[in-house]
């Protein structure tokens, strides 16, 4: 297929393979070197900014696309955006262990266990497999993160997602507000909604979130905010 | 030439050989590919500072004896595609075999490795970065073993005088798994 060869470029330009060769194995030695230092930046400069420079001189001299046509490096641009897309759109879930209203408590357990040495005693369970993560539940916290986003950590009605609302989030150190209040009628609500006895529709029921017996924990952690 | 081709391996509507623009096109779905598994390893490993105890744990010099080979085998890859453009057909096969003794040499390193460390007991499930570690490795041994395979079949015809342009072909895609290793050298063995 002579028509094809002929349109052959990359020879016609005389790149001088041997040298480039020997420039990569010059970075490689450098990118191994990079962390004796021991300095941090130094480690990640010579790690990733020599690899960015060894790829650039194996893509533009190896692959000849110093002297493809545009089409071709306006291809690879785009596989590279829709590349940083993803990254732009999920890393900030990833890199972040909490938001206003969540909190990644998989992750935190994570990091808290570490990594573990696979021949530590008990690292491993008999089958061999990493134990499953067990995130117990902490009332106080659950109540701080999910309640106290607009309840405020202290019950009183001041958190920071609650400002805007109309009607304001309950004060629970309000004696007002407990005269009309009971235990029953406390867990009603964060069961099933403050719509379940007439009250505002931005107070959600959480049945789906949380067993039976953690509602009946956070309803006496409600009941501890009346005052006396 | 004795087969008859399709219209489409002759024809080429933009200026660029039409097996060549096929590979680039090949190409650039692969860096959605391995850019979607290494920027999920980059903001796992950002986010979880622990996996810098599971990466400790890699040999660097296995890795960097492993990024030396494929240096080397891109090197012959790219004196293979010289030589096809002079026709010598010969010399190009020549090449190639040397390319798939590189491939060879780096899959035996990988497997010595990996099993190294499966004794040990870091497998694919130990934790977040292993399974990053084996995923990310092995999709780019897997690229290895289809390379050599394919550099094979082209070598046998080179060294007939055949087909030379696809030596440039594979030599492309050969150069493609070299810097995706380039990548991944860094991510798995020198970040500690």
């Amino acid at each position: 297929m002579s028509e094809n060869h002929e349109q052959h470029d990359g020879g016609g330009h005389h790149v001088n393979y041997k040298r480039i060769y020997f420039t990569l194995l010059g970075l490689l030695v450098v990118s191994v070197a990079g962390p004796f230092f021991g300095i941090l930046i130094v480690t990640l400069v010579t790690a990733f900014g020599i690899a960015l420079v060894k790829a650039n001189l194996v893509i533009q001299n190896f692959m000849h696309l110093k002297w493809e046509r545009r089409l071709m490096k306006w291809m690879l641009t785009t596989s590279l955006l829709l590349m940083a897309l993803m990254f732009a759109g999920i890393s900030a879930d990833v890199l972040n262990h909490e938001g206003r209203n969540w909190e990644n408590l998989a992750a935190r357990a994570a990091i808290e266990r570490g990594i573990q040495d696979p021949h530590a005693e008990g690292a491993l369970a008999e089958g061999g497999e990493a134990e499953p993560v067990e995130v117990a539940f902490n009332v106080e916290n659950t109540f701080n993160l999910v309640c106290g986003s607009c309840h405020g950590t202290a019950g009183d009605g001041t958190g920071a997602a609650g400002a805007a609302l109309d009607p304001r989030p309950a004060n629970f150190t309000d004696p007002a507000f407990w005269e009309t209040r009971d235990r029953a009628r406390v867990m009603n609500v964060i069961t099933n909604g403050a719509v379940a006895v007439g009250g505002s529709p931005l107070m959600v029921g959480w049945s789906a979130s949380f067993t039976a017996e953690q509602i009946e924990e956070l309803t006496d952690h409600v009941l501890e905010l009346r005052p006396e | 030439m004795a087969f008859p081709k399709p219209a489409a391996t002759l024809r080429s509507a933009t200026g660029i050989p039409t097996g060549r623009l096929a590979v680039w096109w090949l190409l650039a779905s692969e860096v959605v590919i391995f850019g979607g598994v290494l920027g999920s390893y980059l903001m796992f490993r950002l986010g979880h500072p622990e996996w810098a105890d599971a990466a400790a744990h890699t040999n660097t010099w296995i890795g960097a004896f492993n990024t030396l080979v494929l240096l080397s085998s891109s090197f012959t890859a790219v004196l293979a595609h010289q030589a096809a453009e002079k026709g010598d057909g010969k010399t190009a096969a020549k090449f190639l075999v040397l390319t798939i003794g590189g491939a060879l040499t780096f899959l035996m390193v990988k497997s010595v490795e990996w099993t190294i460390e499966i004794r040990e007991g870091f497998t694919i499930t130990a934790n977040g970065f292993w399974s990053f570690y084996y995923t990310a490795a092995g999709l780019h041994a897997l690229h290895v073993i289809a390379g050599a395979f394919i550099m094979g079949i082209v070598a046998f015809d080179a060294y007939r005088g055949r087909e030379l342009q696809r030596v440039e072909l594979i030599g492309i895609y050969w150069h493609f798994v070299d810097v995706v290793w380039i990548f991944l050298f860094p991510l798995l063995y020198i970040a500690k």
